[in-house]
């Protein structure tokens, strides 16, 4: 079976093996088929044959937590997240690799109201102790806080998705979405207000996502607070800018993938940064210009900037904090962070003003949760993690620091003390 | 410096000449300096007795190896090593009379082990008589190899047994600019070697520590220091007890020595070594391990012919 | 690329019926777990070859846990008449763990990756008992906060077993100094190929009987399966310093790794690479290794602080003296860290030159090193080819690399040609086939230029004490024909 992959990218792995160490799977496992060389050489195989590919090689590709730890290891530069990714596309299109109750799921990310509406309804069951514990949900919130213009309470702020249409304020303007605080008692006055009723340009915008929205809406607000701290606009998206497809293309689902980033392109215009404070969103919405291969899309890529990455170049002017937490705090670092986007070292300039950081021994191997991973393979993704609740015990650190959602509630389910490193900074800001 | 050997060959006979001599048919012992005849049983009186070939062949500074004819003794190898600034650490008891080829062959160290490694590591190539007369070639010259089976582990500490050594060759090393031994009371020889990066010597009899440092001027100097007061130059270390060469884990010396006498024993410690009088007990070895002694020596001596009476277990 | 797996080249003449191998795996599932045994076909197909490029086929991989699996496995294969193939991290270079068979039929590859465990750790007597699939580099990690590490460190220590380095007799850079794996491991508890137990050597110094450990040490996998590993644990040096030295030709950096010996030195490590390779892996790493440089050498000193400081003004004495063009001392452990990374990527990131290479790992006199490298590139021009020269300079072990891509017709045959000249160039001034990578199934038929009939005999007697039956790892370190007349030649097709 032909798989949408270049030949070339398959032909640069020289099989050396200095991936496998750096391969969650294969460090359970200890075996081929859940390592990227064997990945590799079973893509080789099926690509190689005519022969319709069978569940046996589903099964190799579906085990990869595509956390592309291999990439950053293998002195070649195999580019295997855009192999993995191939593979499971020409599954997916060709065979019953994603089945219908997996593609409904995906489905529901971009449509942010009902995601919303799930997630409020599934919290009220898991109050009522309806949810079965080993689907492996973390707590979800019953509520979320609205998420305001700036660090003052008022109504200019927007409240997203849970207001419905008439929640979003007058005088927005344009699909383009609403820069914050131009608006609104409660807004952050802006000093160069736009003539003419068009909004001012933003100095940036803050992506705000599907999932994280609906479960940690709190740390979007700390991530707003925080970078208003720098004396910086902020705008959040407009219609459409609530699912960045990462999830998509990495089961495979190229089609959806690419209709949703055109969403969140147009969701977020003009030539401000783009600021995401989940690792796997950034890492996708860095990587549209690969995706649709438009020259728009490589422009929009090129806005876009993890939220550390962001404040890293404005630390100056962040104040001093006015409190810290006691002991020492762990920095795990998301994968799409330290590998794909390798902006990892910019958590710890944003954060070490703010607290003592450790480091894990592990060498950035994942933590298992994989986006969907963790939900789809609970059992690995487990193992998975035991070795980084081993590293970070090895620390003694009390408190994580994760860049990303994913890996926070994937390292809380396992009793750990997780939190966003903005999370960290705004209460550190906020004093006591 | 080039890698012209510094120098000439100084050998008596070729080594097919040994081989001849070895043959294809009845009992050999091969007599080195019988300086330690008696290690593995007496060999057979009435087995032929013959020597082999002696001289440094070529010593090649510049490669860090010796070729030397196993009859060598080891006070000529180290005479010539020294012309070219360099020595190998085999330290036999009596290395005017020892052999080089009685060292390998009985595969015992000497009381540097510790800072220069085991014997066995220095033996880089080994050209032997077979029980066929055949001269066979293991191993190469050159200072990391991994070509083909690794027989030159297998011949050190055989007593000759498999094979009879004609010519070897050695990984050698640099003499140390500066040596000395220091001796002061200890009781907690362990803690010596603890202080100390790779000393390479610590002998112990139960009163009194010996600790040979070896290297850079200012290393020494600074070990000195950090052995700390009570130590002091000697010109040797003690001589060692005869009759006895206990083999242990070097971290059961402590228990094995608090039965014995202080002052009688010698310890090498952090390697396992205790000289003393008595004899050690003979150690059972597992049946399986044991089964394969017994298909080694039949295949490489189906007849018993090599240095018949002496047992390597 | 197509080609690679795509069964092209099976070496077996024969394959088993579907129902004596499910027989074969049944029994097998039986004896540890049923997840633990594999006969899926596309499975099997990643265990046809390792780090090297040769394949085979295995007729059943599995995955014991304990020395009891272990045995089992063995014994098993055995009574189905089949031959058993070691397998660790599969990162040799040599073909050691392709999957050959006797008999036509397939071998039951057994894999040690999941038998993990450091098991003992004593930090008086400074050794440590391992399971095989410990990898190397997480042994030196779990005993840092000891000031202890394990020596050999291979290239690929971060993926390769401690198992996998007792079967190929490992080196690696810090070997210079320190000697390969053979005087690194102290005792072996070993699965002899009849499935029964036997410890070799012993924790104390002078264990009774031949050294079985040495000679097991090395062996390729074809004497048993070592299933516990009493290894040696060395102290960390108080001081190291690590030099970058940079030349505008090969043939200075080359007599500068001549004069820094005959000065007297030996460094922990003493690597050279040569200036294609020094660009690709300053790519990947960006250490600051000079593009333009026609060689560099990386030169470690380690010791008591005095002696390293002397050894390193030699160095850079020797250097200057020859015409180097800078020396860089690294500054901090991360400079030196990072250099050690580039040098250690080095044939992964081969693939930045061209997709495939083909490796020697010869060893020649040091003295030679000048004359045999020149004759290397002499040889690859000849047959059109890129070769690329990264190795340990400081033993003479050198690693020419054939760089090449398999789809470009009749390339092979060049390879093959180039690869047999430049073991005969090395052969000639006395050097040997392999220093480090072993012999396996790539090297074997070279054997003959190195040994004697006679020499390769008393070889096969040591192998035939331990395995009998020639049954464990069959076809690999010994060529066909000495002394076995039913071994079978690794057919043409075995190449890719």
């Amino acid at each position: 079976m032909r798989l949408a992959v270049a030949d070339e990218d398959l032909s640069a792995c020289v099989s050396c093996g200095l991936c496998l160490p750096h391969c969650p799977t294969y460090r359970v496992t200890g075996e081929e088929s859940a390592s990227p060389r064997g990945r590799i050489a079973a893509m080789r195989a099926t690509h190689a044959t005519d022969a319709p590919a069978g569940p046996e090689f589903a099964e190799f590709m579906d085990l990869c937590v595509q956390c592309r730890g291999c990439e950053v290891a293998c002195p070649s530069s195999v580019p295997f997240g855009r192999l993995m990714e191939g593979a499971r596309a020409t599954l997916a299109r060709e065979t019953a690799y994603q089945p219908r109750r997996r593609r409904m799921g995906y489905a529901v990310l971009g449509h942010h109201r009902l995601l919303l509406l799930a997630s409020s309804a599934a919290a009220v069951l898991q109050r009522l102790h309806l949810v079965p514990a080993r689907l492996g949900l973390p707590r979800l919130p019953l509520r979320r806080p609205r998420l305001r213009p700036g660090d003052t309470a008022g109504p200019g702020g927007r409240p997203i998705g849970t207001a419905g249409p008439g929640g979003r304020p007058i005088g927005t303007a344009g699909p383009g979405g609403r820069p914050i605080g131009t608006a609104g008692p409660g807004g952050r006055p802006i000093g160069t207000a736009g003539v003419g009723g068009r909004p001012p340009e933003p100095d940036a915008w803050l992506f705000t996502g599907c999932v994280m929205d609906a479960w940690m809406r709190p740390t979007h607000a700390a991530a707003l607070r925080v970078m208003h701290a720098t004396g910086a606009r902020v705008a959040l998206p407009g219609p459409g800018g609530d699912c960045c497809g990462a999830l998509h293309v990495h089961a495979g689902l190229r089609r959806q993938a690419e209709a949703l980033a055109r969403r969140v392109m147009a969701s977020m215009p003009g030539d401000a940064h783009v600021v995401v404070d989940s690792a796997g969103c950034g890492a996708a919405l860095k990587d549209y210009g690969a995706l649709l291969g438009t020259a728009e899309a490589r422009r929009f890529s090129d806005r876009v900037l993890d939220v550390h990455e962001w404040l890293a170049a404005r630390a100056g002017r962040l104040p001093a904090a006015r409190r810290r937490l006691t002991g020492p705090v762990a920095v795990q670092d998301p994968c799409h962070l330290r590998h794909v986007q390798q902006a990892h070292q910019h958590v710890r300039t944003v954060l070490a003003p703010y607290a003592d950081l450790v480091e894990l021994g592990d060498d950035g191997l994942c933590c298992g949760a994989g986006g969907a991973y963790a939900g789809i393979h609970p059992a690995m993704a487990q193992e998975i993690r035991a070795r980084k609740v081993a590293a970070i015990a090895a620390t003694g650190a009390p408190v994580v620091a994760s860049a990303n959602p994913g890996c926070i509630v994937h390292l809380a389910g396992a009793g750990l003390d997780v939190r966003h490193p903005v999370d960290i900074i705004a209460w550190s800001l906020d004093g006591g | 410096m080039t890698g012209r050997p510094q120098t000439a060959a100084r050998t008596d006979r070729p080594l097919e000449d040994f081989a001849a001599e070895i043959g294809t048919s009845d009992p050999v012992v091969v007599v080195g300096g019988r300086t330690q005849w008696g290690v593995g049983g007496e060999p057979d009186p009435t087995a032929r007795e013959v020597h082999a070939p002696r001289g440094v062949v070529a010593h090649e500074p510049a490669e860090m190896i010796v070729r030397v004819r196993a009859g060598t003794t080891v006070a000529e190898l180290d005479a010539v090593l020294a012309e070219g600034g360099q020595t190998i650490a085999l330290d036999p008891a009596h290395p005017e009379r020892a052999t080089v080829g009685g060292v390998l062959a009985v595969g015992q160290s000497g009381p540097r082990r510790l800072g220069w490694g085991p014997v066995r590591d220095t033996l880089l190539e080994a050209r032997f008589v077979s029980a066929e007369g055949r001269l066979i070639r293991a191993g190469g010259p050159v200072v990391k190899n991994v070509t083909g089976f690794d027989l030159c582990r297998l011949l050190v500490g055989s007593l000759g047994t498999i094979g009879l050594l004609a010519e070897i060759v050695l990984r050698v090393r640099p003499r140390p600019p500066v040596a000395v031994w220091l001796r002061g009371a200890a009781d907690d020889p362990d803690r010596l070697r603890q202080a100390l990066f790779r000393p390479s010597s610590i002998l112990w009899d139960g009163i009194d520590c010996w600790v040979l440092l070896e290297g850079h001027p200012a290393d020494v100097e600074a070990e000195i220091k950090a052995i700390g007061p009570g130590f002091d130059p000697v010109a040797e270390p003690p001589p060692l007890p005869s009759g006895g060469r206990w083999s242990m884990s070097p971290s059961a010396v402590r228990n094995v020595v608090a039965t014995l006498e202080p002052g009688t024993f010698v310890a090498e410690v952090g390697v396992g070594i205790v000289h003393e009088s008595t004899a050690p007990p003979s150690r059972r070895v597992q049946p399986a391990t044991a089964a394969l002694h017994q298909r080694i020596k039949a295949n490489f001596d189906p007849t018993g012919r090599l240095n018949p009476g002496r047992m390597v277990t | 690329m197509a080609g690679v797996a795509s069964g092209e080249a099976a070496c077996n003449s024969a394959r088993q019926t579907g129902g004596v191998t499910d027989a074969l795996a049944a029994e097998l599932s039986a004896a540890m777990a049923p997840d633990r045994v594999r006969s899926g076909p596309l499975e099997l197909t990643l265990y046809r070859r390792d780090a090297s490029l040769l394949e085979g086929q295995p007729g059943v991989v599995c995955f014991p846990s304990t020395t009891d699996e272990v045995q089992a496995a063995v014994t098993i294969a055995r009574r189905h008449g089949r031959a058993v193939v070691p397998r660790g991290s599969g990162t040799g270079l040599a073909g050691g763990a392709v999957p050959v068979g006797v008999d036509g039929a397939e071998p039951v590859v057994i894999v040690t990756t999941k038998m993990d465990r450091v098991l003992e750790i004593d930090a008086d007597a400074r050794v440590a008992w391992v399971q095989p699939g410990v990898l190397n580099l997480d042994l030196s990690r779990q005993v840092a906060h000891l000031g202890l590490h394990f020596a050999p460190d291979p290239s690929s220590q971060q993926s390769c077993s401690v198992g996998g380095n007792v079967a190929n007799n490992s080196g690696g850079p810090h070997c210079l100094a320190y000697g390969v794996t053979s005087a690194h491991v102290l005792a072996l508890e070993v699965v002899l190929p009849d499935g029964s137990l036997a410890l070799l050597g012993d924790l104390d110094p002078e264990p009774p009987g031949y050294d079985l450990r040495g000679a097991f040490v090395g062996s390729e996998g074809t004497m048993g399966i070592a299933v516990r590993i009493a290894v040696r644990l060395s102290p960390d040096p108080p001081a190291v310093r690590t030099v970058l030295v940079d030349f505008a030709s090969i043939e200075t950096a080359a007599s500068t790794v001549t004069g820094i010996i005959a000065a007297g030195l030996v460094p922990a490590a003493l690597e050279m690479m040569d200036a294609r390779i020094t660009s690709a892996v300053e790519d990947y790493v960006h250490a600051g290794f000079p593009r333009d440089a026609a060689a560099v050498l990386l030169v470690e000193l380690d010791g008591l602080p005095a002696g390293v400081e002397a050894a390193t003004q030699i160095v850079a004495d020797v250097a200057a003296a020859n015409g180097a063009r800078g020396v860089r001392v690294a500054a901090d452990e991360a400079e030196r860290a990072l250099l050690w990374k580039g040098r250690k990527s080095a044939f992964g990131a081969i693939a930045r030159i061209a997709p495939d290479y083909y490796l020697h790992d010869t060893v020649v006199p040091r003295t030679r090193l000048v004359e045999v490298l020149s004759e290397v590139y002499e040889i690859a021009a000849r047959h059109r080819l890129l070769v690329v020269n990264v190795f340990h300079a400081g033993d003479g072990n050198l690693h020419p690399l054939l760089v090449f891509d398999r789809r470009e017709p009749g390339v092979m045959a060049r390879v093959l040609a180039a690869g047999t000249d430049m073991i005969a160039a090395c052969v000639a001034v006395g050097g040997v086939l392999s220093g480090e990578h072993g012999i396996g199934l790539e090297k074997r038929d070279h054997m003959g230029l190195i040994f004697s009939d006679d020499d390769l005999d008393a070889q096969r007697r040591l192998r035939l004490a331990f395995d009998p039956e020639q049954a464990c790892n069959p076809h690999k370190v010994l060529p066909s024909g000495s002394g076995c007349g039913d071994l079978q030649s690794v057919p043409a097709g075995a190449w890719i």
